[in-house]
């Protein structure tokens, strides 16, 4: 490749132009603008199609050696290489060819895998939450002591075995909830925003490079 | 003016005052006035456990969350996390700490290999690169942390660093982490993801502190000026906040009539 190329100020112009491209739309209505917006959109889609293809060589890459060595739980690889090659091979846009969304092995692997794997993944979350208010909700100083007696609060206030009983349960979670929660959430969502802006800034003046190879030293 | 959409003049008006703030603090640290930074201890903390990792004779797990670059509000922490994985990488390499990256978006693997790959290659050390290290998962949510899970069951990272955009996963990823004994630091601007990392990890980075990690990590004059440019921001915010507070006490909607210009 050419030297030139390899040059670490063309990411940082393409980072810049593609966020003008982005921000400027959204306050000014100037049509030229919206239009190279909306093009480079296209071409996003266009990227990020392709770097699909990225991620199923990297799949191919890792669990290929895998098998080929025989390292540990190898077996499992062969079944992540199938599914991959069976669900893009049948899940191909080629409908004249009987392949794509409604391809009837893909539809089986997604209704009869995928679906359920994939919501097992989610209803295990309810067992995270237990060990992880186990492990929260302990007295070890006046922080956690407020943790756990907001937390309590907020799961009788939710059960109505409690708010049966005592009425005034409900009301109190709920001013927890959109009281005091509620302004520590906009106080973090408001300073995630500036931090947002900063790095944007940062980036539009080309000294944030952390995202970029070495920091742009190289 | 015609070009300038009804609804967002004050927007407009507000992030110029901020952006205009953080270029003038980065041009005073250009000229030597550097700001004064607060430590946080969750970024002091990631040489730390690196350091117990390598003890450890075991591995470091460095993930950027799992968003993509384009959207409007995870891409941000995305890049944050990549800034924090830049990082890691250069003092997983000078201890000789053995790194894995989980990746879940295509588009971002390749960006987080050629951060790693550079850092080898900047420490003289770009034969010892593995591709495989930084390793693609899924682009499916849950298939991405059930990889993700297990790896850390069978692997038995001594450091889980999680910077960047989660959801549901979160809890999963950290409760894991604890379950294995990995000193953890997580860091999210997803609030209701926080809690969680807040309950389950060592340290945790909330909300803005993740996007100042890359500016406090690298230790750029010019950078460090830039969150100084935020404070301006968050000035205005709480003025803004407590005039809407007292003036809506009042009867009047003159700052909700500001805010809709």
């Amino acid at each position: 490749m050419s030297n030139a190329l390899k040059r670490i100020e063309i990411p940082i112009a393409l980072t810049i132009i593609a966020t003008l491209l982005q921000v400027i739309p959204y306050y000014l209505d100037i049509a030229p603008v919206k239009n190279a917006a909306d093009q480079m959109q296209t071409v996003v889609l266009i990227i990020v199609a392709c770097a699909t293809f990225v991620g199923v060589i990297s799949i191919l890459q890792v669990h290929g050696k895998k098998i080929q060595r025989k390292s540990e739980g190898w077996e499992y690889s062969i079944i992540v290489v199938l599914g991959t090659a069976v669900m893009a091979l049948t899940g191909l846009p080629l409908a004249e060819f009987g392949l794509g969304t409604n391809n009837a092995i893909f539809n089986y692997i997604f209704t009869n895998a995928m679906t359920p794997l994939g919501g097992t993944m989610y209803s295990i979350i309810a067992f995270f939450i237990t060990s992880a208010a186990f492990r929260a909700f302990r007295a070890k100083n006046i922080e956690s002591s407020i943790v756990l007696v907001a937390g309590t609060i907020m799961v009788m206030g939710n059960a109505p075995l409690f708010t049966n009983a005592l009425p005034v349960l409900a009301d109190i979670s709920l001013w927890i909830r959109e009281v005091p929660n509620m302004a520590t959430m906009r106080g973090v969502m408001i300073g995630a925003a500036l931090g947002a802006i900063a790095l944007a800034v940062r980036t539009l003046m080309g000294i944030e490079r952390g995202y970029l190879r070495g920091g742009g030293e190289e | 003016m015609a070009f300038l959409i009804s609804g967002r003049i004050f927007g407009l008006v507000c992030l110029l005052v901020i952006m205009g703030a953080v270029a003038y603090y980065i041009k005073q640290s250009q000229g030597g006035k550097v700001p004064k930074l607060r430590r946080i201890p969750g970024i002091d903390a990631i040489d730390e456990a690196i350091g117990r990792a390598v003890e450890m004779g075991r591995p470091v797990y460095c993930s950027h969350g799992i968003a993509d670059l384009r959207a409007a509000t995870t891409g941000p922490q995305t890049l944050a996390g990549l800034s924090v994985l830049n990082y890691v990488a250069k003092r997983c390499i000078e201890v000789g700490a053995d790194l894995t990256v989980p990746v879940r978006q295509p588009e971002v693997w390749p960006i987080a290999a050629d951060i790693v790959e550079t850092e080898f290659k900047l420490a003289g050390k770009g034969d010892e690169f593995n591709q495989d290290k930084i390793v693609f998962l899924s682009n499916n949510q849950f298939s991405f942390s059930s990889s993700y899970m297990g790896m850390m069951m069978r692997e038995r990272p001594g450091a889980n660093i999680m910077v960047g955009a989660y959801w549901a996963e979160s809890l999963q990823l950290a409760e894991t982490g604890a379950r294995i004994g990995a000193m953890q630091i997580a860091g999210t601007a997803q609030t209701s993801q926080i809690p969680f990392f807040l309950v389950t990890t060592d340290y945790c980075l909330i909300g803005e502190e993740i996007y100042s990690a890359g500016a406090y990590l690298g230790n750029d004059a010019e950078l460090i000026g830039s969150l100084a440019g935020q404070d301006i921001g968050r000035i205005l915010a709480v003025i803004l906040g407590l005039l809407g507070a007292l003036v809506t006490t009042f009867g009047s909607n003159a700052i909700i009539t500001l805010f809709r210009m």
